[in-house]
């Protein structure tokens, strides 16, 4: 043969545009840097650990912000279409990473790197555009100010031509200077965008980052940094193949993964998940979440499968972290019961390589037709979570919310913690145009979140998170900002299970729900394929959920380094949650690079990612034990009613224990200055 | 790596014009070149060659096909598990999926754009579950 392609899964080099002067390298990374931190966000961990420099402004030039696709996406593994957007956050200062489906994750892999990755800041707007042998950054002057949705029709009219050949006339496109060759060529091209909307424009530390006209990579503020940057979308078009070492036998792994997904018996009545929830509230025991159920769950219906479930058990928090699930009891949650959102679903969604299809495409009335189906998170948190019974108006919130590229999870708290402070006198009808913030108001929550994408009055305010906003209203206001280092948390309570509890703490990234939990422990069934792990029995006590213990860090410790596998590979957290006997995410990692690595020492890798990402905190100068979570979040006081009723989470036993399973300081969470130098040596 | 054009390459721009990689450079009737980085093997180049002049990859002369014989993708709709991964391997963007099946709300991939397809079979080799067979149009399933 003539020579050979590298077959490895990775890409072998990442693309750096300096947005300052224009220029657009690519650099090869050594086979070690993938060995020690896979591709992904441990790729994303390694680059911007050496090259963002201390105490950076994270919307300042010298921040740099790295969109990274996964070492399996592309192999013929399943479940792994995830991108993952990292930079230092603006909104808590520290380690910022949001992650993303669709069909971003193979494009960045089609353009020949693992990352592309900007530092500085344009003097205009633009936007990178990259296919097989070009990557240019051109002038996105016409479309600044264009929602979400907009922007990657714009890209897709000017970068796909259709059969009739229609071009736009418009004469600020580049390509008018294409030959008629090029053209030909044109027409077969599609594009795959990632874009801010207005919210990203105006920097809103809420923002996050879209593709597939809805899909989003919204937490941790990082669209505010693309939009400090004027940068306006990554717009992709390459053609490269994605080799694996040995993709039949990924293949295989991916049929015997693929049998399992197929397996969907028949299902109640939406309605009748509700009792699902109740039974597991009322039960004085927990039965481990075998995560198949889960899977059948998710085919049928989406992550809004979990609504009434989650809201009986006390999965989710209710008015702002103050309410129970006697507040929102089985009358008042129904309208968001399961088929509420399968019966507008005209198509089922799939991201890349998922044969699940938990998203959907909704035709909804109203001011938008149709939008994506909404995720569990944003139907609790513009629901229970702000007491609003009104499925009507989510729909149209959250194509609102996406266009505007602003984060449903944080938008749903920032309402919350206005109407509270709203019903504490803290807010006054003088500060909103005379409308009465009372809870679950429909008209109300939305023109809140009119006011804050555009930053318009006390919408200014809010539009950067509960913990901004808290400190414009005043300290009487802080018990209502519920946060994780400035970062608003997700539908799942700690008090429930306190794992959230804990991941919401301790990670690099504060405030996101899905580096781990117990339930997900229990889903991963990691202990059938990692030895040392705590096993978990069919049956265990609810009490001793609470007491922190050496097993529950170690459980903790085995989510932080499983999560960073599946983030370093693409994996999708729902493929995962199926058990690692039936997605065997190991076995397809060593097929596609041709290691030979045991579970065990994919776990060690796991663990250095999460030193490395600790070790940019300390960098920044970030107190790592600041980030946790206080007050009623956690239980204190517990609470007086509901299926949380007298809980609290020893948060503080429990960050102490997971520090020092990693060998870190106990009282500080920061690693020795050997570990820091062992991870950032590489 | 990959595929190579020999000194026999008269310029006819017909590989550079189906090349879905941009891989191939050249002015008209001087010899093209074939850049190792941009090439996916994807073969077109050779099976559009009247001057055998494309090497394979195994440095055998590719063998010119008329486009009427090219193989192209058939789908075992029963099979497939509507991953995408098929038109997302496709480099000229010849598939799309679409709601195919009665009372299923999953969608299906198909052959949109037929004239584009260079019966490469990317989505074939890609496809996890094999339901994609590359076929002559009169061959059948």
């Amino acid at each position: 043969m003539r020579g050979s392609h590298r077959k490895t899964g990775y890409m072998g080099k990442i693309m750096v545009v300096d947005l300052s002067n224009g220029t657009i390298e690519t650099e090869t990374i050594p086979h070690t840097v993938y060995e020690s931190f896979l591709s992904g966000m441990g790729l994303a961990a390694h680059v911007l650990y050496h090259r963002i420099p201390e105490g950076v402004d994270p919307l300042g030039p010298d921040n740099m912000l790295g969109f990274v696709s996964g070492l399996l996406t592309g192999t013929g593994s399943l479940f792994t279409g995830r991108w993952m957007i990292a930079s230092k956050s603006p909104l808590t200062g520290t380690w910022g990473e949001a992650n993303c489906g669709g069909n971003f994750s193979p494009a960045i892999k089609r353009c020949g790197v693992d990352g592309i990755f900007f530092k500085g800041t344009s003097p205009k707007p633009v936007y990178l555009y990259v296919d097989d042998n070009r990557a240019e950054l051109r002038d996105a002057t016409l479309i600044w100010g264009k929602d979400t949705v907009e922007t990657e029709e714009y890209f897709i009219e000017k970068h796909f031509l259709n059969e009739d050949g229609f071009i736009r006339s418009d004469s600020s496109l580049q390509d008018n200077s294409l030959n008629e060759k090029e053209l030909k060529k044109y027409r077969r091209k599609k594009v795959a965008v990632a874009c801010i909307g207005p919210s990203g424009e105006k920097l809103s530390l809420i923002s996050g980052v879209s593709t597939d006209k809805g899909r989003m990579a919204a937490r941790s503020g990082l669209g505010a940094v693309m939009g400090s940057k004027r940068l306006k979308a990554v717009v992709l078009s390459g053609t490269r193949r994605i080799h694996p070492h040995n993709r039949e036998e990924i293949k295989r792994l991916s049929r015997i993964c693929n049998r399992w997904v197929q397996f969907q018996p028949p299902l109640m009545p939406g309605f009748l998940t509700a009792p699902v929830g109740a039974l597991m509230r009322l039960m004085p025991w927990v039965m481990t979440q075998d995560g198949l159920l889960y899977k059948i769950f998710l085919r049928k219906w989406g992550t809004v499968s979990m609504n009434q479930i989650s809201v009986e058990m006390g999965d989710s928090p209710i008015k702002n972290w103050k309410g129970t699930s006697s507040d929102w009891g089985f009358f008042k949650s129904l309208s968001s019961n399961p088929d509420t959102f399968t019966e507008k679903e005209t198509q089922k969604y799939h991201c890349y390589s998922c044969p699940l299809g938990c998203g959907g495409i909704c035709k909804t009335t109203g001011k938008y037709q149709k939008t994506h189906k909404p995720e569990y998170e944003t139907v609790l948190s513009l629901g229970g979570f702000v007491m609003n019974k009104d499925m009507d108006i989510i729909f149209q919130l959250n194509e609102m919310l996406n266009r505007a590229g602003m984060d449903t999870i944080s938008a749903g708290h920032v309402v919350a913690f206005a109407m509270e402070c709203y019903e504490n006198g803290l807010i006054t009808k003088e500060d909103t145009d005379g409308v009465p913030l009372k809870w679950g108001e429909p008209d109300a929550i939305t023109w809140l979140i009119e006011k804050m994408i555009s930053r318009e009055g006390i919408g200014d305010i809010l539009a950067d998170g509960v913990k901004r906003a808290s400190m414009h209203i005043g300290e009487k206001s802080t018990t209502f900002a519920a946060h994780a280092g400035g970062q608003e948390l997700a539908m799942h309570d700690g008090r429930n299970d306190p794992g959230y509890a804990l991941h919401y703490s301790v990670e690099a990234a504060p405030g996101r729900h899905t580096y781990g939990s117990g339930i997900y422990y229990e889903m991963y069934q990691l202990w059938k394929r990692v030895k040392g792990i705590p096993k978990i029995a069919p049956f265990y006590s609810k009490k001793s959920k609470y007491v922190p213990d050496k097993k529950h860090a170690r459980i903790g410790k085995a989510n932080s380094e499983f999560m960073n596998i599946m983030n370093g590979s693409g994996v999708c957290m729902f493929g995962g949650f199926m058990g690692a006997n039936r997605i065997r995410i190991f076995d397809w990692l060593n097929a596609a690079t041709g290691w030979n690595h045991t579970p065990e020492k994919y776990m060690e890798i796991g663990s250095q990612i999460q030193t490395l990402k600790q070790a940019f905190n300390i960098k920044q100068g970030v107190e790592p034990s600041t980030l946790a979570l206080k007050e009623r979040v956690i239980g204190h006081p517990p609470q007086e009613k509901g299926a949380n009723k007298g809980r609290s989470v020893p948060l503080e036993t429990m960050m102490e224990d997971y520090w020092e399973l990693y060998g870190w300081d106990k009282k500080t969470g920061k690693p020795s200055p050997e570990q820091i130098e062992a991870v950032s040596r590489i | 790596m990959s595929f190579f054009i020999t000194k026999e390459c008269t310029g006819c721009m017909a590989c550079l014009l189906i090349c879905p990689s941009q891989a191939i450079k050249g002015e008209k009737k001087e010899p093209h070149t074939i850049q190792d980085e941009l090439c996916i093997d994807c073969g077109a180049c050779g099976r559009v060659c009247a001057f055998q002049a494309v090497l394979d990859n195994f440095g055998d002369i590719a063998s010119r096909i008329p486009k009427k014989d090219w193989d192209r993708p058939v789908f075992n709709l029963d099979t497939c598990i509507s991953c995408n991964i098929c038109t997302d391997t496709c480099p000229t963007n010849a598939l799309e999926s679409k709601l195919q099946k009665p009372k299923n709300l999953h969608t299906y991939p198909w052959l949109a754009r037929e004239k584009d397809c260079i019966a490469c079979g990317f989505c074939a080799l890609e496809c996890p579950v094999d339901a994609i067979e590359m076929k002559k149009e009169n061959e059948g399933i």
